[in-house]
């Protein structure tokens, strides 16, 4: 057995601190345009109330509150589904195969949500998050080691120092370039179905990072409520499978 | 030249650069910022465990021979403490690896504390539970940054008296918890920041668990020759 764990603040290399820093920038920039931030930890809970407390009664005397909650249901997809709007951000603190984090993090596309991922052992696929903030360790103990909590400690402290900054929180002006960008280009776009289509209209209502519309899903067969489909020029193009994927090293 | 176009037209568009420029200035300085703060968490929590290394195995000890008892450990804090109070009790009692224990957060059942803080006042929170769980095989460990909660140190002092073990962690100078005659062991995290404090509980929490599952881990009659 390990007596001595490693601590924390030693994985926080070049990278890692990188990683902060630019999660830290998104951050401030949601916050200021009115997001929640809203946190899951399934296999863990007194993580995300850390965070949501973390923000909400900042330790430091002056600094603002900021909206933050932590989901912590059974069924935290249903859970972030219902409370989040287009804008805000989705953090959990979670191992990498946790399949309602998996889930969740590939809907937010849908909700509009920008999503950060805390946590440890093999890392989610690149692209599972717009953050992911890894500490690349196997030791199972890191949860309790007060890792995870120096990672959104420094989180919170610099999301601050970035407040100090008012003229960097507009959106960044490569947000466009990147590949979950929903408002631009041909792409197609993650929407989740709202309501399947009534018998006699080929639409479904559909939820995306932009809002609820009407799709036309004729291309489809029978869809349920919370599928998620790719939607291309007004129409559904195919359905996403559920399927988790693969977790890489 | 590249060096020369940019010269040359810098000044038509100077906020795009110096946006540009500070955006990128601004993230070093948050990378920087938080490779020291890292850093300082990894010191603080080495040299807390190095200062109060018998102490953390003597602690670790008892609380194993409670455990083997039937003893259960009550973990209680306030805000984020509450959280790190209840991971702690989580490493007890479902850790990844080793013998799961009783254990669970006082701060966790919203009725519970909803029910007091109304009904007895807020600092009564943890007392009265300790009143309605404890028996003298039990564990208490408190968590407090500043070491002075009311809620907490009312519990101590009621735990002490039920004959549990009583273990606080504390932090800057140790507060109203250092010198509380009731804690059988004190751990100050000699830190000004709440933030590295709590990251170093953890830690101090760890190695308290890690001593308790190898003290577990031996035959009874083994354990003391």
């Amino acid at each position: 057995m390990t007596i001595t764990a490693r601590p924390g603040g030693s994985f926080v290399d070049a990278d890692l601190s990188a990683d902060l820093a630019a999660a830290a920038l998104d951050l401030a920039r949601r916050f200021h345009d009115g997001a929640t931030l809203w946190v899951i930890s399934p296999q863990w809970e007194p993580h995300a109330h850390h965070v949501a407390v973390e923000f909400v009664h900042p330790v430091i005397m002056g600094k603002r509150a900021l909206p933050s909650v932590a989901l912590v249901e059974p069924d935290p997809v249903a859970q972030a589904r219902v409370a989040s709007q287009p804008g805000d951000l989705l953090l959990a603190v979670a191992s990498a195969d946790e399949p309602a984090v998996v889930d969740a993090m590939r809907r937010a596309q849908a909700w509009g949500v920008l999503t950060l991922w805390i946590g440890s052992g093999p890392r989610p696929p690149a692209g599972a998050a717009n953050h992911i903030l890894w500490i690349d360790s196997d030791d199972p103990m890191v949860p309790a080691t007060g890792t995870f909590v120096l990672m959104y400690h420094l989180l919170w402290e610099l999301t601050h120092v970035c407040f100090e900054h008012p003229g960097l929180l507009k959106p960044s002006p490569d947000e466009c370039a990147e590949d979950v960008c929903v408002t631009c280009g041909d792409e197609g776009r993650v929407g989740e179905v709202v309501l399947e289509p009534a018998d006699t209209t080929p639409q479904a209502l559909v939820r995306t990072a932009k809002g609820e519309e009407w799709v036309d899903v004729s291309m489809l067969g029978d869809l349920k409520p919370n599928d998620l489909v790719l939607i291309h020029a007004g129409a559904a193009i195919t359905t996403l499978e559920s399927d988790q994927q693969e977790v890489t090293r | 030249m590249t060096t020369h176009e940019t010269e040359s037209t810098s000044f038509l568009y100077p906020f795009i650069e110096s946006e540009e420029t500070d955006a990128k200035s601004l993230l070093d300085d948050l990378a920087a910022s938080a490779r020291d703060k890292a850093a300082e968490s990894a010191r603080l929590q080495s040299a807390s465990l190095d200062e109060y290394s018998d102490a953390l195995t003597a602690a670790g000890t008892e609380m194993a021979d409670r455990f083997r008892r039937g003893g259960r450990l009550y973990t209680f804090g306030n805000g984020g403490s509450s959280t790190d109070a209840a991971t702690l009790a989580s490493l007890f009692s479902r850790p990844a690896h080793g013998r799961p224990v009783a254990a669970w957060s006082l701060a966790a059942d919203e009725a519970v504390v909803t029910a007091l803080g109304n009904d007895v006042g807020f600092e009564l929170i943890f007392k009265r539970q300790i009143i309605a769980h404890a028996r003298d095989r039990d564990v208490a460990i408190a968590l407090s940054t500043s070491g002075n909660s009311e809620d907490l140190l009312t519990a101590i002092t009621e735990a002490k008296q039920r004959g549990l073990l009583t273990i606080g962690f504390a932090g800057h100078d140790g507060g109203r918890m250092a010198v509380a005659e009731d804690l059988d062991f004190c751990f100050t995290v000699h830190s000004q920041s709440i933030h590295r404090i709590q990251e170093s509980h953890a830690m101090l929490g760890y190695r308290l668990w890690s001593v308790a599952q190898q003290h577990m881990a031996r035959p009874l009659n083994g354990a003391h020759t």
